[in-house]
């Protein structure tokens, strides 16, 4: 029973990286109608930026935040500039096929350049406090693993107020809902872009860092993130933030569950069916509204 | 009024189209009939004049990935349905051939029956799957493909191996043979299709579902026709890799990055001609192959590259970037004896 | 102050504007009709740099706006309320006003706007916090407008904004217009009802097929027997007004 109720719990932390993971991915889609199957990537250079900086000066992965998430802002800014800018003008559908189509030309060039400056070896971050936790009623709760669930609803309710109370924020959502309108009422959408997309990036940086502290990071674990992050934002439904971190939440749980019925290598298949389960009921697409 | 009439009077997009595609087909054909088959002839005479194996491993490599791009050009290119999932198929052509023939069946029973395995499949994933457009087919068909990549490396995780008998009379010849003929198959198949009625029906469908619909061309059907074909292609790829390749993991034809190579190979030839993958296979293989040597393994990023430039500048690929040079050339050659012919 | 000269615009190989020119002097309230399909649509969406002209050019206030972003033409003060409404459907009314001032210049200016916006359209106040998307017909017209009054506009572009609305509420809106004029804001007004919008029209234009087909003061337009023939209803013969001259 205790082993149960322990994997639930890790299956909820877990959850969270993958809610963070998403909700950039999410915010891309919504907001410039594209697929940036580069995400994944996006987040293993985030994690690497946070195990340079914990291995090479001390850095600790939590504070090495402050520094990956605005470089990934301008790593973000510059990916925008020179290739998704020119996505921008096609038309809805055409857009999201050609956003896919260069993101995975994308993903092609930052793994392999990973490869090359840093190894395909798997790494991780030990902190002296990372086998630390505390334990109730036989269940350990590490307390990293407890810090990723708080960081991640930290982030989440940032991000809602920035969206829900800026004036950029506002001009950020006005743009997903009509970009068209959003032009008359003197919103500069190219600007938009460029800060949601370097939002994106800076979110993936932190479930980057994440990943480092508590599971393994190489630069061929792009594409299944992506995966996860795609998975979340479909179960997610709408186009709300708030519905995407209790969506990963529940993939946690979900995974967890299905590894205790079908064993551990099934976790991933779990989430892939429903995935495609949904896909195939809403056929009209991720952030379809009736 | 005039204005009004004659903006009517022109085909619809689609159909202007799809009967361009069809004159690009015919015009040069008497041509490219006897060049097709200089070039089978020189390709079925190399094993008899070398027996080096690094030229008949690059030439067999080239054939196959030929078939790998070229069925999936069929659904992607041809019917406009980008499937990231081809690796299923590759790998299902893999396993079907690898069980029967290790158990018993003589190979080229195997081998048919590798084609036809991976098509009922995708036919039956295939209908639930149809409802999804765009990028969402292609997302879709990437999570069922994983799932069943996944799944075999669970089920089968030893390495597959060629048994001792079969590995002791092991000659390379034959597989050339059988990738080269599988490839002319390919693309003999390929053009025939597109130039039946049906596969015009197809070419309707990639440029505007709806409006084909409304002349009456039925989406479903010609989309799992267009689905079918590609799979049977791509499950004797696989066969033929089954065949070829001494050892493998039984997860390594269903992964992800065979999908990929059928991806760059196409759209770098030139996506939604017939002559592109050949194209991108030969400088995808050659660049790959070449690169593996002297540069360590940068040529994902090379092509990582190339794939953007093509998709956002070129998004003709090689075939395109030919014509355009041939024509540019062409008028310029003109207005050269244009000119000359003016100055006497 | 809105001068288009000579404007040509396409879509793809569908030319959909030819050469055409009209005028919106301060004060005005100009009316254009025609039928479905003549390039009114296309036209406003010229005027605010939705699209672009392949040739020809939009001066506002004797300067050209070819250089212009799209979002800069509110910050001078043309607002358009789009065909359809366009609101931004996931956000509540009254952040679709606040959008509307989103421009440093209607910002500053966005409590007493708004609070002239609750008086203009008493039933958006009652429901300020209701999302967009969840609104009546009527009311997310009145939402369209009222988003396109916050930006403080000297020039009010109007498409269609009587489509598929009830009378009464009709009514209210071209009451709203006249009443939105009358504070010295010029108005251009396409719509399908010709014979309201003639009636508070100080000139007109007849837009078909991509040209513009005749023009004159409301007046003169109410009491021409093509228009009367074509937009008016009188005879319902299908006959158009190229065909009657």
């Amino acid at each position: 029973m205790t082993l149960i109720i322990q994997n639930l719990v890790f299956g909820l932390f877990v959850g969270s990286i993958y809610g963070i993971a998403a909700v950039g991915l999410a915010l891309v889609f919504g907001v410039m109608k594209m697929l940036n199957i580069a995400h994944g990537e996006l987040l293993m250079i985030g994690g690497y930026v946070s195990f340079w900086l914990f291995h090479l000066a001390g850095v600790d992965p939590f504070l090495s935040l402050l520094i990956s998430a605005p470089l990934l802002f301008g790593l973000g800014v510059v990916l925008h500039q020179v290739l998704y800018r020119h996505i921008a003008r096609f038309e809805t559908e055409q857009k999201i096929k050609n956003s896919m189509l260069v993101s995975f030309g994308l993903v092609l060039i930052l793994q392999n350049l990973a490869q090359q400056m840093w190894t395909a070896d798997e790494r991780s971050i030990q902190t002296a406090y990372s086998g630390v936790g505390a334990d109730v009623l036989g269940v350990a709760l590490p307390y990293t693993r407890m810090a990723n669930l708080g960081l991640a609803l930290l982030v989440v309710i940032g991000l809602h107020l920035f969206l829900s109370r800026t004036y950029l924020g506002k001009a950020i959502r006005a743009t997903a809902d009509e970009w068209e309108s959003a032009i008359l009422v003197g919103v500069n959408i190219r600007q938009t872009f460029l800060i949601t997309f370097g939002l994106s990036a800076s979110l993936a940086a932190i479930a980057g860092a994440l990943v480092v502290v508590g599971y393994g990071l190489s630069p061929s674990i792009g594409l299944a993130w992506t995966l996860k992050a795609l998975v979340v934002v479909v179960l997610a439904g709408t186009g709300s933030v708030f519905g995407v971190v209790p969506a990963g939440l529940l993939l946690g749980l979900g995974e967890a569950v299905s590894g205790i019925i079908a064993g551990p290598a099934y976790r991933e298949v779990f989430g892939l069916l429903i995935f495609v389960a949904i896909l195939v009921v809403r056929p009209q697409g991720l952030f379809g509204r009736a | 009024m005039e204005q009004v009439g004659s903006q009517l009077n022109q085909p619809t997009v689609p159909l202007r189209a799809a009967l361009s595609a069809r004159r690009r087909f015919s015009r040069a054909r008497v041509f490219s009939w006897i060049v097709v088959a200089l070039i089978a002839l020189a390709m079925a005479a190399v094993p008899q004049v070398t027996t080096r194996s690094d030229v008949l491993n690059l030439l067999f490599l080239i054939f196959l990935f030929i078939v790998l791009g070229q069925s999936w050009n069929i659904l992607a290119g041809f019917a406009g349905q980008v499937s990231l999932g081809h690796a299923a198929l590759f790998g299902l052509g893999a396993l079907t051939t690898r069980t029967l023939w290790f158990g018993g069946v003589p190979f080229p029973l195997a081998f048919a029956a590798s084609g036809l395995v991976p098509a009922v499949c995708a036919s039956l994933i295939g209908i639930p799957t149809f409802r999804l457009r765009g990028a969402y087919f292609s997302i879709g068909t990437l999570a069922i493909a994983e799932v069943l990549r996944i799944t075999i490396a669970n089920t089968l995780p030893l390495v597959s191996f060629l048994p001792v008998d079969m590995l002791a009379t092991y000659e390379l010849a034959p597989r050339y043979y059988l990738a080269l003929a599988l490839a002319l198959a390919t693309m003999l198949a390929t053009y025939l299709l597109f130039r039946s009625r049906y596969g015009l029906g197809i070419l309707a469908i990639r440029e505007d579902e709806d409006a084909a619909q409304a002349t009456g061309v039925r989406a479903l059907p010609h989309k799992l026709a267009a689905l079918v074909i590609s799979s049977f292609f791509a499950g004797l790829a696989g066969s033929t890799y089954a065949f070829y390749q001494v050892s493998y993991y039984p997860e390594a034809p269903f992964h992800a990055g065979w999908t990929f190579d059928a991806l760059l190979i196409t759209f770098v030839g030139g996506v939604g001609t017939l002559i592109g993958p050949v194209l991108g296979a030969i400088f995808y293989i050659f660049v790959r192959e070449r690169l593996a040597v002297t540069l360590v393994s940068l040529h994902p990023l090379i092509f990582g590259i190339l794939f953007i430039l093509i998709v956002l500048i070129f998004p003709g690929g090689l075939v395109d970037i030919g014509t355009r040079l041939r024509r540019a050339w062409n008028t310029r050659r003109a207005s050269h004896s244009e000119s000359r012919s003016a100055g006497k | 102050m809105l001068e288009v000269k000579s404007v040509n615009a396409s879509y793809g190989d569908f030319q959909a504007l030819w050469d055409v020119s009209l005028v919106v002097n301060a004060g005005e309230i100009v009316v254009l009709i025609g039928p479905n399909g003549a390039g009114k649509t296309t036209l406003m969406r010229t005027i605010v740099g939705l699209h672009r002209p392949s040739a020809g050019n939009v001066v506002l206030d004797g300067h050209s706006t070819a250089r212009l972003d799209g979002c800069e033409l509110v910050e001078r003060g043309v607002a358009l309320v789009p065909e359809g409404r366009k609101l931004f459907g996931g956000m509540s009314v009254l952040e679709n006003l606040e959008m509307g001032a989103y421009t440093a210049r209607a910002r500053q200016a966005r409590a007493q706007t708004l609070a002239w916006v609750w008086q203009v359209f008493p039933v958006l106040a009652e429901r300020r916090r209701q999302i967009a998307s969840t609104l009546s017909g009527g009311m997310q017209q009145m939402l369209a407008i009222g988003r396109a009054l916050m930006s403080l506009p000297r020039l009010l572009l109007l498409d269609e904004p009587s489509l598929g609305l009830a009378p009464l509420i009709v009514q209210n809106i071209f009451d709203v217009v006249n009443l939105v004029n009358r504070k010295g804001v010029a108005v251009l007004l396409v719509e399908q009802n010709a014979r309201a919008a003639l009636e508070i029209a100080q000139r007109a234009y007849v837009m078909e097929r991509g040209r513009i087909a005749g023009q004159g003061t409301g007046a003169e337009l109410l009491s021409d027997p093509n228009v009367r023939r074509a937009y008016l209803g009188y005879i319902s013969t299908g006959k158009n007004l190229a065909e009657g001259t």
